[in-house]
């Protein structure tokens, strides 16, 4: 069942690359959607057998893969991972349609954007330490290839500066696994809850500290975060919705799923320093966000700002606050998709994406009126107006978050504020004013985009209402995994207390 | 000198048109004659001929015992048998090369093909057979053994499947080439099983001496010769140190010179002398596993010599010097296991260091996968030091996926450099166009040297890592993890040159890139080596079990390797025994 999500990308993607003959890029396009398409289908297939009740792992499937290595298949998927499958799906999907028709080297292209989608679903569904790691690594070099090739002009600089940042989380990634299975005195490297409980606090510390870095690069957060802005202003549209909207939870998920899922005790100790992070990486994304000309640079940071509250929410650890920090994450997905999809729509007609040179686009004849509509409510999402997605997430990051960290949780919340500042600056500059006419020819208006480019806009648009108008559709799958993680530090932080009086009561009597 | 470019077309056909006799004296001649000019002994030229003699010597280290009555059963010499298939091989290429280069050209590979085929089949019956010292216990066919000797027939096979169309082109002989990389294959495969000081020397000096030989085999290529001079001054004082270490140990056991005399008689003795004989052994062994640093022969050896040769003395020849290491230190040397792995600890990270972030300054393919290849040895040195089941398992692995890896590499830059004839990593710039085959593999062979999923050498790196932390050599795991970092960068900036660069990017050598063929005289043979190493690095991962398997099942099955196993966990265990318990307070009261 599971497998599925990993075979008809994977197995695509090699059989796209393989294929004899030349083929039209026109056909080798229809066959990655249609490989696409099929992958979302089967997304929803299990979605449908989805039991939302259970908070633990389903549909598990387990085969031996490598034994001397502790190396088994383990795939299994909880309230956690499922979101991210479906946004992963979704926006794979969005990034092949909105690819131009006549993109260069189309075969390798639509190979490597399969291998990317079935590398990250696997990654969201591996129960083993090995095997994440295994789909962690996967996505890197087809990612770099993508940027490296089909990018802007200073793409080299950016591509090998994201692949040597990702190489680097990736062997802090793997230490931290191989000191966590074998200090465990197992070599076993399956991924069990607590697992990091039998080890020193020392251990625990310096383990977790690994996997927050690695973690932290990927994610990124302050000060690990220079690769971002490069590679997303060098990548082309297609690319940078991918790397904003499903790779970047790669980060996250890990975050939750391994610091937090494997080290409560440290996770709990180290806390307060969290939050203080976030609220650093928040204010520096935001701030750094208003001083950006270039509108996907300005977009890059607000991630960088924005994940940030996924941090937050991961150290606060409450059931409300996880389950903020999944919605953040599909919210975030959602809505920065959607703002690289129309920055992207922008550059492509206007050539520039300088924000002292564009001027009142939303001219409704010789503008992009609907680009301009979809970016405002692009950006009120983003800033966290009620009823849209980016509200909802934030409020319950805040709000599960306030009681234990409540001077970080308002430094972030000064920092929504100024989510509002850099994106109002932006559609002000961009979108309202005055259309600067062309200096020769008075008239000539800028070359309509088809209606069939807007769709992948609009339907995420309209994701990101429903996501603020219906949220308990997400709720609901999710909300038995994320209050058991929630509940679990809790308890185990409990049992310490009430263990050690016994202990210390023995002690005194043995005197 | 007759210098001319090492990639000249034309030297076959006009050595076609000779007599075949005369072919052959005037090559004999020639050579001699630029032996004479290094200074050489002439009567290295005769190669083939004493290597074969060396060989049949190999049996005789314990001459005397022969003339008590030892009968053939108790040489139980079954267990040269696969040596014996190349060495007839060996025999056959030189009669076939006196009929003549046509003749040669026409039969020498298929009988190397046989004779190397037979040696693997008849390894593959050895494995797991019952074990029996043989030769008076100078050679011992223990599955370690087997397993090295293996890889090293297999690099035999793939090495010379690329080679045929390069030597040809050179237009120097066939069957001489073969034959002395054969005689360089026996060397490495007794080199594997050998039990003894003495054979341990033959077999070294015979792998050695056909080395230098074959990395001057480009005569008329100044270069070559260079990287010939070079091999030999340093080989030469490495055989000498070992000699000398030899010597010492010889004398420890007051009149023995087998492993396991040698062996016991370092557990009574801890002198000064142990110590230096440790050191010039320890030499020996880093100088032919290119350790740092024992390893400046290596860059200008690999760039003179012929790219085949570097092929095989990149696998082969590492391949038998892992096994020596084993034989030596895990072998003998186990009582003085910390100090050994102390020095080793040393040497692997020097080597992980200097040969990645060195290669990232190259600028050709060769010397970059030579670069390269000090930082694969250090990296399987982590599983030597290591000492324990998975380690030596892990290296085992490693060799058999290194052997894969690195031949599809080099498969592939004979192939362009057969067709470009050039070398330089700029040159390659935009390749993808114009030869996608070499693109795709090269690619694959690189991203597995680097340690990328799913790749064979994913795997195996991820094995050898493995092992190290279960032991706690934690230094030489961070050490390994941080310089496979730096290993990707310049891995793939030779696929940033050949993929990301555009048609108008693309290097002149390129831009003038010759139409694919595939019918001259052994290509087939080159690209079907290619696209199996490529296949096996490409899915050899996914389907890497067996290989773990086979590697963990080389382990269990040498008894040397169980027994240092043994003595150390067992080490272990008294030392925790020793260990002061810490007192606790609450009994105390």
């Amino acid at each position: 069942m599971l497998s599925g999500l990993l075979l008809i990308p994977l197995l695509g993607a090699i059989a796209l690359l393989v294929w004899p003959g030349a083929v039209s890029g026109e056909r080798l396009r229809r066959t990655c959607l249609a490989l696409l398409v099929l992958q979302v289908a089967w997304s929803l297939r299990v979605l449908w057998q989805f039991d939302p009740t259970i908070s633990g792992l389903q549909l598990e499937e387990i085969a031996p893969w490598v034994g001397s290595l502790g190396l088994d298949y383990r795939l299994g998927i909880d309230g956690l991972s499922l979101p991210l499958v479906l946004i992963n799906g979704a926006l794979s999907l969005a990034a092949a349609l909105v690819t131009s028709t006549s993109t260069p080297r189309p075969r390798l292209y639509y190979a490597l954007l399969l291998l990317i989608s079935g590398a990250v679903n696997g990654a969201f569904l591996a129960q083993n330490l090995l095997l994440f790691f295994l789909f962690y690594e996967l996505e890197l070099i087809p990612l770099w290839l993508l940027i490296a090739i089909w990018g802007g002009s200073n793409r080299a600089y950016a591509a090998t500066k994201f692949l040597l940042f990702t190489a680097v989380s990736g062997v802090l990634i793997l230490g931290a696994f191989f000191g966590l299975a074998l200090a465990t005195g197992t070599a076993d490297f399956s991924l069990q809850p607590l697992l990091g409980q039998e080890l020193g606090m020392g251990m625990q510390l310096l383990l977790m500290g690994a996997l927050l870095v690695g973690f932290g690069i990927k994610i990124p957060l302050f000060p690990f975060h220079t690769w971002l802005p490069d590679a997303h202003t060098e990548a082309s549209t297609p690319v940078s919705l991918l790397l904003a909207g499903v790779l970047l939870k790669l980060g996250t998920y890990g975050l939750l799923r391994f610091c937090l899922g494997l080290f409560p005790d440290a996770w709990q100790l180290m806390s307060p320093w969290l939050a203080g992070w976030a609220a650093v990486s928040v204010l520096f994304g935001s701030l750094a966000a208003i001083q950006q000309q270039d509108m996907k640079r300005m977009v890059a940071y607000s991630s960088v700002g924005h994940m940030g509250y996924v941090l937050l929410a991961a150290a606060a650890a409450t059931p409300v606050s996880l389950l903020g920090a999944l919605f953040q994450m599909v919210s975030h997905g959602l809505i920065s998709a959607l703002l690289f999809l129309l920055v992207g729509v922008v550059y492509a007609t206007t050539g520039t994406r300088d924000l002292n040179v564009l001027r009142g686009l939303l001219n409704p004849e010789r503008g992009l009126p609907i680009t301009g509509s979809l970016m405002i409510a692009g950006v009120m999402a983003s800033a966290g107006i009620p009823g849209m997605g980016g509200f909802i997430s934030e409020f319950l990051v805040f709000r599960g978050s306030l009681v234990p960290f409540p001077v970080p949780t308002l430094l972030c919340m000064v920092g929504s504020g100024l989510t509002a500042v850099y994106f109002l600056l932006l559609v002000n500059r961009v979108f309202f004013g005055r259309l600067s006419p062309p200096a020769d020819d008075l008239d000539t208006p800028l070359p309509a985009v088809p209606l069939a480019r807007q769709i992948p806009a609009l339907a995420l648009t309209v994701a990101v209402l429903l996501l603020g108008v219906a949220p308990q559709a997400l709720g609901t799958l999710a909300t038995a995994t994320t209050t058991a993680m929630g509940r679990a530090p809790q308890r185990l932080a409990a049992l310490p207390v009430s263990a050690a009086p016994d202990r210390l009561l023995a002690g005194g009597m043995g005197q | 000198m007759n210098r001319f470019p090492l990639y000249r077309i034309g030297g076959p056909s006009r050595l076609r048109t000779r007599a075949a006799a005369a072919t052959v004296r005037s090559t004999r001649r020639s050579f001699e004659a630029d032996m004479d000019l290094f200074g050489v002994l002439p009567a290295l030229t005769e190669l083939p001929h004493l290597a074969a003699a060396s060989l049949a010597s190999v049996p005789l280290a314990t001459a005397p015992a022969i003339g008590l009555g030892i009968t053939a059963a108790q040489l139980n010499s079954g267990a040269i048998a696969p040596e014996a298939a190349i060495l007839i091989a060996l025999l056959v290429c030189l009669l076939v090369d006196l009929a003549g280069e046509e003749a040669a050209v026409r039969w020498v590979p298929p009988i190397c093909y046989a004779g190397l085929g037979t040696a693997l089949v008849l390894l593959a019956r050895q494995w797991n057979a019952p074990l029996e010292p043989s030769f008076l216990g100078s050679f011992l066919a223990d599955d370690l053994a087997v397993a090295f000797r293996a890889v090293v027939a297999a690099s035999t096979l793939l090495s010379l499947m690329i080679s045929w169309r390069y030597v040809e082109r050179s237009g120097s002989p066939v069957g001489e080439y073969a034959a002395i990389l054969l005689a360089a294959t026996l060397g490495a495969m007794f080199l594997c099983g050998s039990t003894d000081l003495v054979s341990i020397f033959v077999s070294l000096e015979t792998l050695s001496v056909s080395s230098y030989l074959l990395s001057g085999y480009m005569k008329r290529d100044a270069r070559s010769g260079e990287a010939a001079l070079k091999y030999l001054l340093v080989g030469s004082a490495a055989a000498a140190v070992f000699l000398y270490g030899a010597s010492l140990l010889y004398g420890l056991t007051g009149g023995s010179t087998g492993l396991d005399a040698v062996g016991v008689a370092l557990q009574t003795s801890a002198t000064p002398v142990t110590a230096l004989a440790l050191v010039f052994v320890l030499a020996t062994v880093a100088f032919k596993i290119a350790a740092v640093p024992f390893h400046q022969w290596t860059p200008d050896v690999y760039e003179g010599s012929p790219t085949p040769v570097v092929a095989f003395l990149s696998v082969g020849s590492k391949a038998a010097g892992f096994a020596l290491a084993l034989r030596l230190l895990v072998g003998c040397f186990d009582s003085f296991d910390t100090q050994w792995k102390l020095l080793f600890t040393v040497l692997a990270v020097l080597s992980m260091t200097l040969g990645n972030v060195v290669a990232l300054a190259q600028t050709t393919m060769k010397r970059m996968l030579a670069y390269s290849s000090i930082g694969q040895a250090g990296f399987v040195m982590i599983g030597l030091v290591c000492g324990t089941e998975d380690g030596y398992a892990a290296m085992v692995l490693y060799m058999a996926a290194y052997l894969f890896m690195n031949l599809g590499a080099f498969a592939c830059i004979i192939l362009f450099s057969l067709r470009t004839g050039s070398d330089r990593i700029s040159d390659y710039a935009g390749l993808y166009q114009k030869d996608p085959l070499i693109t795709l593999g090269l690619s694959l062979c690189l991203l597995s040297l680097g340690g990328i999923p799913p790749m064979l050498g994913f795997f195996g790196k991820i094995y050898l890592f493995f092992a190290g932390w279960a032991d706690h050599q934690y230094l030489l795991v961070v050490v390994g993890l941080i310089t496979s970092v730096v290993s990707i960068y310049y891995y793939i900036s030779v696929i940033k040159m050949m993929v990301v660069k555009e048609p108008q990017e693309a290097s002149d050598v390129v831009k003038a890139y010759p139409p694919i063929t595939w019918n001259l005289a052994g290509m087939g043979t080159l690209r079907t080596a290619l696209v199996a190493c490529v296949l096996v690095t490409a899915v050899g991962g996914v389907l890497s079990n067996p290989l773990f398997t086979w590697a963990n099942g080389a382990v269990t099955g040498t008894p040397m390797l169980q027994q240092s196993i043994a003595s150390s966990a067992a080490r272990e265990a008294t030392a925790i025994a020793a260990a002061p318990v810490p007192p606790t307070p609450a009994i105390l009261g």
